[in-house]
């Protein structure tokens, strides 16, 4: 009886709004406060389904998946132009930062969730790619003066068989998106880009990993994990997949701390992002979605405690960009 | 408002024509090339890289996949399933995965 007397009120609260709710100063006050039962539309979905949030809207969870994939089905072919034009090519450093503090070896298998157009991954295989010519390079250098006892070593073993050894364990990235456009618009940036062996695509869910158990050393998901109906069950298939030792490392749209900056970042994403989003790629409704869930993620501390429930251990953050991304990172031990 | 349009438009048919250039270098460019999968881009005949098989599994019982070349599917005998692979990317979403018994059961829905 609650719920029903709940529901009469979130509808006399919703048609009372619905002819002031278009303009962009009630997105300006409902980011402000985000409960998100008086200043935003409320679209209760029966008693049956659980609700969660798309952005300020109350949806199903059901519905959520499908207008997240709606989302990305419109935005894929202008993801990567977007994504330079709204963060001012800031991306880019977020992702080398990624990878920077990935740190990975060559050999090692990656698995990137929620990875799309496939930045991380191909981020991946060029520094795996420079570290090899590198050491490459410098044993080329180092053969030039043998010593003896290099020289007596390359009498009695074939080189051959060395050089295979260290060659045959080569580094794999695997790009996993539940949406099949942008892993389309990912494969054709590959292929033009000249890149095709060791990395491979596929069209999976983040809560359900076609993936055997123990098998990635690192598991990245890099803006995707606020779109996931689930973040927990997204977590617990990333412990699940990843081998013991692996790394699971997350970039994502965080708090900002200083609350200047706050208010300048508030004011760039609700008045500049969706007008970004409509002059470029001719789309308002999914940038106003990015920038409001955004808000509703979760902050700093709050992932960290998610992610250590998850069952991962070691868990640490960096603020990049005065915390307007968090870069979270847990191992599987 | 006519103005984006019209930018949009122009932008839309230069970048065709840019990308039309593009695939026929590409085209010529692509023998040379020396690359895992190196067959040409066909709609369906890029071999799935088998590879994969090793860590792929079905997302619902977590069990080992068999490719089925004819079909390009990717099978799930015990359940009776088949996940299709669509550019050489195989779909493992469970509801787009088709029955292969002739079950009169709903398609398999995620757990």
């Amino acid at each position: 009886m609650a719920a029903s007397i709940r529901l009469l009120a979130r509808r006399i609260v919703r048609d009372a709004f619905r002819t002031i709710n278009s303009s962009v100063s009630v997105r300006i006050v409902s980011s402000s406060c985000p409960s998100n039962l008086s200043a935003c539309r409320c679209f209760s979905d029966g008693a049956a389904d659980k609700s969660t949030h798309f952005g300020f809207e109350t949806v199903s969870e059901g519905e959520k998946a499908e207008r997240v994939y709606k989302v990305f089905e419109s935005v894929a072919q202008k993801y990567d132009v977007m994504n330079d034009a709204m963060s001012l090519g800031v991306h880019r450093l977020w992702k080398d930062m990624l990878l920077h503090v990935m740190n990975p070896q060559p050999g090692i298998r990656l698995l990137d969730v929620a990875g799309g157009t496939g930045d991380i991954s191909l981020r991946f295989l060029n520094y795996v790619r420079s570290q090899q010519e590198r050491v490459a390079r410098r044993t080329a250098r180092a053969n030039q003066t043998p010593s003896w006892q290099e020289i007596s070593t390359s009498y009695t073993t074939p080189t051959e068989g060395i050089e295979m050894e260290t060659e045959a364990r080569e580094s794999r990235a695997v790009v996993c998106d539940i949406n099949k456009e942008m892993l389309k618009v990912g494969k054709q940036k590959a292929e033009s880009m000249g890149v095709s062996s060791g990395l491979s695509w596929v069209v999976g869910d983040a809560e359900e990993l076609p993936f055997d158990d123990d098998q990635f050393d690192v598991y990245t998901i890099a803006f995707g994990i606020r779109n996931v109906t689930h973040i927990d069950l997204a977590l617990q298939e990333a412990v699940r997949v990843l081998k013991p030792g692996g790394r699971f490392m997350c970039l994502e749209f965080s708090k900002v701390t200083n609350p200047l900056l706050a208010r300048l970042y508030d004011a760039y994403s609700f008045q500049m992002i969706p007008v970004l989003g409509e002059v470029i790629a001719g789309d308002w409704k999914s940038y106003q979605y990015l920038v409001e869930s955004i808000r509703k993620f979760p902050d700093q501390e709050t992932f960290k405690q998610m992610i250590e429930d998850a069952g991962l251990f070691s868990v640490r953050y960096h603020n990049l960009t005065g915390g307007v991304v968090a870069l979270h990172s847990g191992f599987k031990l | 408002m006519f103005q984006n349009a019209l930018r949009r438009l122009c932008n839309e048919t230069l970048r065709f024509q840019t990308t039309a250039k593009y695939v026929h270098f590409l085209r010529g460019v692509r023998p040379l090339s020396v690359s895992a999968r190196h067959l040409t881009d066909v709609k369906d005949a890029l071999p799935f890289d088998t590879s994969l098989l090793e860590f792929l599994v079905c997302p619902l019982s977590k069990k080992q996949l068999r490719y089925e070349e004819k079909t390009n599917e990717l099978i799930n005998e015990e359940l009776g399933i088949a996940y299709p692979i669509i550019d050489g990317i195989p779909n493992m979403i469970p509801t787009d995965a088709r029955l292969i018994k002739n079950d009169p059961e709903t398609p398999v829905e995620p757990a």
